[in-house]
This record gives structure tokens, sequence and C-alpha cells, in this order.
């Protein structure tokens, strides 16, 4: 784990975030709409309003512009024959190694967001754990799991 | 052996109803409770005698349909009285086979056979609640781990000269009254008060306090020190009855134990389900030189909070290794010397400890400054807690092996084989990465998805030594 694994995830998925980010950005944007109404019928003063105006730009452009570029920036995954090596984490690092023969079944998984720019997670678990590649292309993510899931076939018994 | 399907002993009906009984009786006192005095009560006699002839009819026919067979290799059951279901058990999957025996069991000569497999759900797992005692023996020799070099090896030596290691009395004592069951059954004892309260006169209430008021507080004093006194005792009861006549053999390729007063137990666990071997060492039990030794395996005691196995409940430290050469020799190179976390890890393993007490420091200060001195014993202990776990933390690596020290409160010792792990992390946020540090967690299988053996802010030299080890791309030379 000296070095981090060499392979990025798919560029397009800083777009799948930023629109997914955007839309979980609807519930706070309601919010700052609900804030001005209660304002107007309770009398508070327009502070409240322009405070949570603030708070909620600052939120949408960390979480939309700023959050999923270096997110994918730390994203990193290697898969050699005999085991996977996955990093991920912006302010946490995580590198995690998963050995092939305790890979106990891979999927692929795509909700709509992710179909619409062609990706496609890979999620890889192991008895005891599961770990995540979150975006792959499409035809990548499914030779990957057909290759990973060809490697792990060894006939183990300990388990 | 194949047998055709078979039924249970008929008790098993008996212990069906008592265990839907069990799980109704808050429903059921409930009412009776409430209907007490009114003029509905012979309604509701008849109403819960109607739900339990029901019961036991229903009963009856669940026990009628609940058959179990051996088919080649797979333990086959079939039960369900509307829907009919047929589970079948292969042997290679089988982690564990227990043998139980309640008193009613005894009486009858029978035993309860539960067969766990992998993973936390239950429903997987097959449960004979009773048939006869050899039945049972017969069932788990049957679904045995490779039955036939043991058939040919059993038929010499018979048992006879397995390694067998037991609990003398004197240990198990000293066991019950370390095991700090006394916090447990103490708030037991209140939970059962509060609920009894209720049923207690006021009037007898207040004439028993009237009557603790009017005693000198060293007789109060005395009374309590007599509650807990008997409160400890009842602890070590209970330890004696849970663990009495433990007794643990090696037999071939299997942990084979016994154990158990009353209720009488057998646990067969087959070496290759063994995921790690730990030793515990509790806050009480670590100075006077004592452990408990356990083993990690997926499936066993399932409402056992922590999930682990127990492999032996009290030992001197010394006699560990002794035990291991005899009994779990593929276990026996427990490391005596450990690489310790580095001097700058100190400051993490303080936050972690202190951050509450510190809280709840500044509340009381500005709340409720004349108790003060709680909230600063508090932190002194944290900062003592956090210093011991400081201390502990150490790993230590063969070729085949990583051993981690860790302690929440006790001291804990895992070993774990190469091959049993399941994957390994590091972990490093900012203030780790200036520092060089890393945080380390191996993962395991047991009962409820996984353990993870956790190194905290170690060295990230000796971070990537554990990874590089772990890593079958071979940059190490095992195997």
């Amino acid at each position: 784990m000296r070095e981090p694994p060499r392979l990025k995830i798919a560029q397009d998925a800083i777009k799948a975030w930023k629109l997914s980010a955007a839309l979980l950005m609807i519930i706070p944007w309601l919010m700052v709409v609900a804030t001005f109404i209660a304002g107007k019928y309770l009398n508070l003063t327009i502070w409240f309003g322009v405070i949570t105006i603030v708070l909620t730009i600052v939120l949408t452009y960390l979480s939309i512009f700023l959050i999923p570029k270096v997110r994918w920036r730390c994203w990193r995954y290697e898969v050699f024959d005999q085991e996977i090596y996955i990093q991920y984490g912006i302010l946490v690092v995580s590198r995690t190694l998963v050995p092939m023969i305790r890979v106990q079944h891979v999927d692929t998984k795509q909700g709509p967001i992710l179909k619409r720019y062609q990706l496609a997670g890979l999620t890889v678990s192991t008895a005891a754990t599961t770990h995540e590649i979150p975006a792959l292309p499409e035809e990548e993510a499914a030779k990957l799991r057909d290759q990973i899931s060809e490697l792990a076939r060894v006939d183990e018994d300990d388990v | 052996m194949m047998f055709e399907p078979r039924r249970l002993h008929p008790t098993a009906i008996i212990f069906n109803v008592i265990y839907i009984l069990k799980n109704l009786i808050y429903v059921i006192g409930a009412i009776v409770i409430a209907s007490f005095g009114d003029g509905m009560f012979i309604y509701v006699a008849f109403g819960i005698g109607s739900i339990m002839a029901a019961l036991i009819i229903y009963s009856i026919l669940a026990w009628f349909r609940f058959k179990y067979s051996i088919v080649g290799d797979e333990l086959k059951i079939e039960q369900g009285l509307i829907i009919r279901k047929e589970r079948y058990i292969s042997k290679n999957r089988i982690q564990s086979i227990d043998l139980t025996q309640g008193v009613i069991h005894r009486i009858f000569k029978l035993t309860k056979v539960q067969i766990e497999t992998a993973g936390s759900d239950q429903s997987a797992d097959a449960s004979l609640s009773a048939v006869t005692f050899t039945e049972g023996e017969a069932i788990r020799q049957e679904l045995k781990l490779r039955k036939e070099v043991l058939d040919a090896k059993d038929s010499e030596d018979e048992a006879a000269n397995h390694p067998t290691i037991k609990v003398s009395p004197k240990r198990l004592i000293i066991a019950g009254s370390t095991s700090g069951s006394v916090g447990v059954i103490l708030a037991l004892f209140f939970v059962a008060f509060s609920e009894i309260e209720r049923f207690i006169p006021e009037q007898a209430y207040d004439e028993v306090a009237r009557w603790m008021m009017t005693q000198t507080l060293e007789i109060v004093m005395f009374l309590a020190i007599l509650l807990l006194v008997f409160l400890w005792i009842l602890g070590i009861l209970g330890t004696v009855i849970k663990y009495g006549n433990f007794q643990v053999t090696r037999q071939h390729n299997e942990l084979f134990i016994t154990r158990g007063l009353l209720e009488k137990r057998q646990m067969t666990l087959p070496l290759k389900r063994i995921q790690a071997f730990g030793i515990k060492e509790s806050l009480i039990r670590q100075p006077l030189g004592f452990a408990t030794l356990y083993v990690e395996i997926a499936g066993g005691e399932v409402n056992n909070a922590n999930a682990r196995t127990l492999i032996f409940p009290i030992i001197k430290t010394q006699e560990i290794e002794s035990f291991l050469q005899r009994l779990l020799p593929e276990y026996q190179q427990v490391p005596t010397t450990y690489t310790s976390v580095p001097k700058r890890a100190f400051p993490y393993y303080l936050v972690r400890t202190l951050f509450l007490p510190v809280i709840l420091f500044v509340m009381v200060l500005i709340y409720l400054s004349n108790f003060i001195v709680v909230p600063i014993v508090l932190m002194i202990l944290g900062a003592l807690l956090g210093w011991l776990r400081y201390h502990t933390a150490g790993y230590h690596l063969d070729d085949e092996q990583l051993t981690i020290v860790m302690r929440d409160f006790g001291k804990d010792t895992l070993v774990m084989k190469h091959s049993k792990v399941q994957s390994m992390q590091r972990k490093q946020n900012l203030l780790h990465r200036k520092q060089q540090l890393a945080t380390v967690r191996s993962s395991m299988l047991n009962n409820f998805a996984g353990r993870h053996a956790i190194l905290k802010e170690v060295d990230v030299e000796e971070a990537n030594r554990i990874s590089d080890w772990f890593s079958l791309r071979g940059t190490f030379e095992h195997k």
C-alpha cells in the first residue's frame, strides 16, 4: 500500500455526481423558500432569510461544484490477478486490499443517473466486507465483473 | 447412516408450547392483570383457555409435520403446516454442531441439536429441539467433516488419547468472582424491582422508607454491602452453573467442548472453521494474571452479545502456552513482543477517551458546578484509559500470522492466520498524513457480517509492512 492504485474511475462520474447532487440540493432550496414564507407570516427579520440563502449557496457550491471533482480525483482502483486494490476518501483516505480468493461475489449496478452517462458501479463482496468501485464505463464494468468472477473462481471450502 | 425421515421426540411439543408462551407471556399477563376485579374475568379465562388449546393443537400438528433425515452429505428438514418447507444443509457448510441439554431434556435423556451455518441469517440454521441423546450424537457423528478418517482412527483409541483440559472448581469460582457480572445482576435487579414496585402497596413502601430513615448510616451501609455480596455470590453461582464441568478436548481436527451443570452443552468446532484465536484479559482479571480464551467462528452462539465462542473460561496467562501446545498447536505461536504504536499517536488515543468527559466537564461547570468532582474523576479515568489503550496497542507479524493487541477496557490479543483475513484496509486522515501515521483494519468473518481488528495510529511504515504481508503480489516471501 505504498503506492496508490493506478487507475482512475470514469471521468463522467463527475457529471453523474453533479447531477445527483443537484437533485438532492432541491431539498435545501425548498427549505429556503419555506423560511421566506414562514418569515413573512411570522414577521421575522429578513436576516433569517439571508443567512439560510448564504448557507444554501455555500452548500450548493460545495456539493455540486467542488466535492464531485475532488472525490473523483481521490478514487483509484486497480485489479490484479491476485487481488483488488481500492483507494477512496477525501479527508480520510482509505486504501483497501481484497484478495481474489476471498471474493464471494461481484455485482454491477446502475441507477437512472449512472445509466444516463453509460456508467455502472461495481460491488465486490467478501464473506465479511463489501467494497465498491462507484462509476466505470458500462463495458469496462461488465468486463471487470466477468474478469473478477473468473479470477475468484477458486475451490475453497474454508468458509 | 442414511436414514428415513424421522420426527422429533414428542417432548418437542412441550418445548414448542413453552417457546410460544414465553413470547406471549407479556400480552397474556397484561390482559389477566387488567381483567382482575372486573366481572369479565371468566370470559378472559375462557379466552386464554381456548388460545392455549389452539396452541397445543398447533404444536402437535407442527411436530407431526416436522421431519428430518440425512440424505447423502446433507441434512434435510421438512416442516410447515400450511406452507411446506424443505431445507437441505450441506455438510460442507456447517460451522458448528451444538448439543444442548436443559433440565427437562436431562430428565428424558434428550438433547437439542443446533446446527449453525455461516452468516447472521438465523433462518438458515437448523435446530432440532428434542431428539434422544444417542440420536443426537449419531447425527453429530454423521455430519462431521471427513468422517472416514475419523472412523478408522477412532476404532483404535476410542477417545482415550485425546488431549483434554478441564476447569478446576477453584478456578471457576475465581472466574465467577472476577466476571464483573455484579453490575449486570445489579441492573437486572433494579429492572425487576421497578416492575415489582407497582404491586407493592404504598403503605409498606412508606413504612420501609421510614424504618430506613430511623436507622443509623452504618446499618444502611451494612445492608447495602450485604446486598452487593449477595449479588456477587449470585454472579459466582451463575458462572459455576454455566461453565461447571467445563472440558475442552482436541479430537483430530475438531475442538470438542462440554460445559454446564444444569443445562449441559456440547459443542463441536471444526478447526477449519476457526477464523481467529483470541485472548481476553479483562480489567479485573489482567492484574490477577487470568485470561479467557476464545475463537472467532462464523455461526455459533448468536445470543452471545459479542458473538465469540469461548474455548476456555479462565486460565492463568502462563498456562496459555501449554494449553495451546496440547489443544490448539495451530495457534501456539502467540508472540511475546509487539511492535507498539509510536509516541506521536498518544494524543489521538487521549482525545478519544477524553472527548466525552471534557464535554461533560464543561456542561457541569456551567449548570451544576456543585458536582464538578464527578466529571473531574471521569476525566482522570478517561486519561488513564487512553494511556492504557495507547500502551497496549501493538502488532506482531510472523510468516503466516498477524497478531494484534488492542484494548477497549479489557486487553484483547487476536491471532489471525493469513488465509482467514478477508480484507485489509489502511486509513489516513489529514493529520495522519502529516504525521506519518495510519490506521489498519483487518476484517475477518464471524457471526455478524464480520469482525474487524483495528490498530489505530500505527507508524505508516509499519502499516505498509502489514499490507505487504497481506498482499498476494509477492513483496514478501511466504507461501
